[in-house]
């Protein structure tokens, strides 16, 4: 995983310019990544892991643009997703579509039906094959690196 | 112009293929180099693979880029999350050589190197760049003059900016450019450039989406808008389905939503049957009414303007 620049994150803390353009800080009454970060920085993070708030922040990039450290609050908000769900507490739908992206390599098939009625050409194929070569590669490495 | 492929993406093709025959219809309209390429997977979805595992996200997406460096092809999607996911991990490896040596390290092992040499291009600032408003104004046998449209952008059509560079990330005008070039009028509006919020439909925060998509069809509906333009499956899900399933439940706004190469499609004189439009959620019937009728009254104008051209004719020596 990527780690948390904590210096970045310092200056953040003091700032907040971010705030006042995020969409859900404008929007969800309870979001206020500002209280996050405080938390990470003072080494209470893990009381967000299991808190809606961390899957709120909906990776707009809108904090990164505006930010003059180009950092902004959605690295801190990834972390706490990137951590939550090490430990398996992810809503049930991310769980599901993970599952699905492993399995398939697609989070959904395309529409036999509807293309034939639409006169569409058959789709083209998934890489399937290849990428279960290149996880199974993949997790083989990151296992021995972990061990 | 350089051959290119198109990423369809796994919403569209999953969940509305009519976004992909509309887009079909416009590429072929043009006369554009387009191909299928088989081998894709998914782009893959960021706020869903990359929290979970940040190092298969890029390898998964170098992977889909390297099948283009493999075909020498551009790469075009109709879907902005598509776009922004792949020119992400694009950016991150062009920055990392160490992590780019590690990703192709192991994509050597199913015949693959990412090397990131070709062009990732969201359709709208691809039809934009590339295409030409000129040659898209040629195309034009139907415009949409007086009629009022709201352009969503969507997030990741514009942004990160680093790694897009499509658009001016906080204050975009190819979109609405290219929907002044069809005749209608970009509608501004103070939730322009808000993220539409289907994200938290995914995270089990179903209210929670609605209440965003509330914000937004709320204004437009107050501003008399004709319809929302946008071009992102995920957008389009969250206005249309979303919208649908709030006026199931009473709350009444009548905004239909359209997607970009549907307008295009439809000002270029396609039939809506043949474009899939019946297979929205919402109807655009009264959109498509207006249109027609604004259409007669522009061709009667027309007619003028040739009898009008005629008299010169006469007059000149």
């Amino acid at each position: 995983m990527e780690l948390l620049n904590l210096k970045l994150l310092e200056v953040c803390s003091r700032c907040g310019a971010c705030y006042h353009i995020c969409p859900s800080c404008l929007n969800l009454p309870d979001y206020d990544p500002r209280a996050v970060i405080k938390d990470i920085l003072a080494g209470r993070h893990e009381k967000w892991l299991n808190h809606k708030s961390i899957w709120q922040c909906l990776e707009c990039h809108y904090c990164v643009e505006i930010c003059f450290q180009h950092y902004g609050f959605e690295n801190a908000m990834t972390a706490m997703r990137t951590l939550s769900a090490k430990k398996g507490i992810t809503p049930v739908q991310v769980k599901r579509g993970w599952d699905m992206f492993i399995k398939t390599s697609r989070l959904g098939e395309p529409m036999a039906p509807a293309r034939k009625k639409l006169n569409l050409p058959e789709a083209a194929k998934s890489g399937i094959e290849d990428f279960k070569k290149m996880v199974k590669v993949y997790q083989e490495r990151k296992d021995r690196k972990e061990k | 112009m350089k051959d290119f492929t198109i990423f369809w993406g796994c919403t569209i093709q999953t969940r509305f293929p009519f976004i992909e025959k509309s887009t079909r219809m416009v590429l072929e309209g043009f006369n554009l180099p387009y191909r299928d390429l088989d081998g894709f997977t998914c782009c893959p979805e960021k706020s869903l693979v990359n929290n979970v595992d940040h190092g298969l996200w890029v390898l998964t997406a170098a992977r889909n880029i390297a099948l283009i460096d493999k075909a020498k092809v551009d790469l075009v999607s109709p879907c902005t999350g598509c776009v922004s996911n792949l020119a992400t991990v694009n950016s991150e490896l062009h920055l990392s050589g160490k992590e780019k040596d590690k990703v192709n390290s192991i994509l050597a092992e199913v015949g693959l190197k990412f090397k990131g040499e070709n062009k990732l291009r969201h359709l709208v600032p691809f039809f934009h760049d590339e295409v030409g408003i000129p040659a898209i104004k040629n195309k034009i046998i139907k415009p949409f003059n007086g009629m009022r449209i709201a352009i969503h952008y969507g997030c990741h059509m514009i942004r990160p900016s680093h790694a897009l560079k499509n658009d001016d990330p906080l204050e975009p005008k190819k979109f609405d450019n290219l929907i002044r070039a069809m005749g209608a009028e970009s509608v501004q509006h103070m939730t322009k450039l808000m993220c539409c919020g289907q994200g938290l439909d995914r995270v089990d925060q179903h209210e929670n989406a609605l209440h965003f998509a509330r914000i937004k069809l709320k204004e437009l509906k107050s501003l008399n808008v004709d319809a929302m333009a946008l071009c992102c499956p995920s957008c389009y899900l969250q206005f249309d389905n979303n919208q649908f399933l709030m006026e199931k439940e009473g709350e009444k706004f009548g905004i239909p939503i359209l997607y970009f190469t549907e307008l295009l499609g439809l000002a270029m004189g396609y039939k809506p049957g043949e474009l899939g439009l019946d297979s929205h959620r919402i109807e655009a019937v009264n959109f498509l009414e207006k249109w027609e009728r604004l259409n007669e009254e522009l061709s009667r104008t027309m007619v003028l303007n040739k009898e009008l051209e005629e008299g010169f004719g006469i007059a000149q020596p």
